[in-house]
């Protein structure tokens, strides 16, 4: 049963998607199969082959499956318009390698950190909660590829409409205090978190990913234990997760459990050459070639969109109609978004919604009245308080990576 | 009144704590792999070696693109991933690959089909049957290890479960032949329909003899 309009709020037919969720909630795990036989709702994201199923995995109410094993999850559009904060079982879940931890005692489970460090320390979940002191933050946390599918040419890699991302609550401690708990010795440069997933043929690279030293000591890196207020799900990282706020999700490693401090960068396949950018502003080249330089990819561009509305929605002339959204950068502050409602030709401003800090989603309301039928192209567009903004049209790169193009809803007034 | 609330607050906290240091482990079960490859010439190869590593949705989301996208993909399987599609596979493969899920037209290289034109069978040069060399040549041992749990159980496990079962050797060669999940946990088999009477009777031999 596919439904258009897939990036969108009215992204499945509303009945037979909370007869699934019903259904799944009542059936649980033990009846999986039973439940996922009958959670075979689709949806079509809006570019070639985008037809998917929706399917409920653990902890999760049904979510968009891009793959099967290892689990790869899009939270629906329509999530997006019922909060800033994306509820845990909404939230997105993107892995590397098919062997994932289903089991993980968390009274046993534990943190080695080690490398070039003056005391190596091996610390319990108890540990982590009781000794360091707890912290919080706000925060999004966005897929590389998120949008990938509407590249264009198309790239390979995850096919996601814009479901990769989400904003959450998190709670842990700072990875700096457990750093320096351990003491890092000389030449220290950078860290590298792995965590309890591993490849099936041994010969494919562990996903291990690093960050600078530096950047682990600016307090706001975070190893996180909760979400919204509860443990991490298992598919987003259960017991312990890295949070990197304003960066890219493949730096915030899942079920993290080994931290080595490195004193050389690390060079494994995850750091390059996955997850790099062309080297420029936009990090963008010309459609269909390859870039000269490449750096690894880090803090987020800055985006805006409309969840109020979806394409093909109707609404009526002479009425005044309420838009609303979402907006979030990568920590800089998002300090202006602007709509326009006649395809690009005029803009007006907005009212930004609570300040919940510069990682999170921060909503955007305006109304406008609607004078004449017709379709019309509402148009979304943010600026950070450094002056970056999102491109009228989109920036393109072989790894679709990064995609901030001014997002477009069409409407019929009537 | 409220004392008493208290007191049962501080009792509900006990038992919640208890439970927390008795240490259950927290435990999922994935649903299971539900897609599989479009059955085709070319099929065989797709099933022994991409599966292993990642479900079918890995190829069949992918936009139509051309060959040399497809190969592009199976080289980096091959070099980055680690994968050991044999150099005399590769071609059938992409092969398969283009011919059912990427674009035909736009782009592909003229790439002579006399490779491709080989089952995989075929491809395969006459080679030893003993039922290592089997396992390897057709994946098993990729997914299976004899006393290691990888993608599917492992091979002694197997040979345990059927330990005196009278219809062991029909039950392997069912699943050998048409595959099927959920026995043993959410991961797909692949059906092997390739594979003789004789080299399925080598194999599940020295599989219910393991121990």
């Amino acid at each position: 049963m596919p439904i258009k309009h897939p990036d969108s709020r009215s992204l499945f037919d509303r009945r037979s998607f909370l007869r699934t969720a019903a259904l799944a909630g009542a059936g649980g795990l033990i009846a999986g199969r039973v439940v996922n036989a009958l959670a075979d709702e689709t949806v079509a994201l809006p570019f070639e082959n985008g037809e998917r199923r929706l399917v409920k995995f653990p902890q999760k109410r049904p979510l968009i499956l891009l793959t099967t094993r290892p689990p790869q999850l899009e939270t629906p559009f329509s999530v997006f318009n019922e909060g800033i904060f994306t509820p845990n079982d909404a939230f997105f879940v993107r892995y590397h390698h098919a062997q994932i931890p289903t089991s993980i005692d968390p009274a046993t489970f534990s943190l080695e950190i080690k490398g070039k460090v003056n005391s190596p320390l091996t610390l319990s979940l108890a540990d982590l909660k009781t000794k360091f002191e707890p912290v919080e933050v706000v925060a999004v946390n966005q897929c590389s590829g998120n949008s990938r599918g509407f590249s264009s040419p198309r790239v390979a890699g995850g096919q996601m409409g814009n479901g990769a991302m989400g904003n959450a609550r998190w709670k842990g401690v700072r990875l700096k205090d457990v750093l320096e708990k351990a003491g890092l010795a000389a030449g220290a440069k950078q860290v590298a978190f792995n965590g309890l997933d591993f490849p099936v043929n041994e010969k494919s690279p562990d996903f291990v990913k690093a960050l600078d030293v530096d950047h682990t000591l600016d307090s706001e890196v975070m190893l996180a234990y909760e979400m919204n207020g509860e443990d991490l799900p298992m598919l987003n990282g259960y017991p312990l997760r890295l949070v990197v706020p304003g960066y890219y999700g493949t730096y915030w490693v899942k079920h993290v459990n080994e931290i080595t401090v490195l004193d050389e960068n690390l060079a494994n396949f995850w750091m390059n050459p996955a997850y790099l950018i062309p080297d420029n502003t936009g990090a963008c080249v010309e459609p269909g070639t390859t870039p000269k330089k490449s750096k690894p990819i880090a803090r987020y561009n800055v985006r805006s969109f409309i969840t109020s509305l979806a394409d093909g929605d109707k609404v009526a002339v002479g009425k005044p109609l309420k838009l609303r959204g979402i907006t979030f950068d990568g920590g800089y502050g998002v300090n202006e978004v602007v709509v326009s409602t006649d395809g690009g030709n005029t803009w007006r401003e907005t009212a930004l919604g609570r300040d919940h800090g510069k990682y999170s989603f921060r909503e955007w309301t305006t109304t406008f009245t609607p004078d004449r039928a017709g379709e019309i192209e509402l148009k979304v567009r943010a600026s950070n308080r450094i002056g970056q903004t999102q491109p009228l049209d989109p920036l393109w790169n072989p790894a679709g990576y990064m995609r901030n193009v001014v997002e477009t809803v069409r409407v019929n007034v009537a | 009144m409220k004392k008493i609330l208290f007191q049962i607050g501080i009792a509900s906290l006990a038992v919640f704590a208890a439970l927390l240091v008795r240490g259950e482990p927290f435990k999922i079960e994935l649903p299971p792999e539900t897609s599989s490859f479009k059955p085709a010439k070319g099929v065989e190869i797709a099933n022994a070696q991409c599966l292993v590593c990642h479900s079918v949705e890995y190829v069949s989301t992918q936009p139509p693109l051309p060959r040399a996208f497809w190969a592009t993909s199976v080289k980096k399987m091959r070099e980055k991933y680690g994968s050991s599609i044999p150099d005399s596979q590769v071609e059938p493969l992409l092969d398969y690959l283009v011919e059912h899920y990427g674009a035909k037209t736009s782009g592909a290289p003229a790439v002579s089909s006399a490779a491709s034109t080989n089952s995989i069978v075929a491809a395969v040069e006459p080679e030893s049957k003993t039922p290592e060399a089997l396992g390897t040549r057709f994946g098993c041992l990729a997914c299976h290890g004899p006393d290691k749990k990888i993608v599917g159980p492992a091979l002694k496990d197997v040979a345990e479960k059927y330990r005196n079962d009278a219809t062991a050797h029909a039950k392997i060669t069912e699943q050998v032949r048409n595959g099927g999940s959920g026995k043993w946990g959410p991961a797909l088999m692949p059906p092997f329909p390739m594979l003789t009477d004789e080299e399925i009777k080598i194999l599940s031999d020295w599989i219910l003899a393991l121990k």
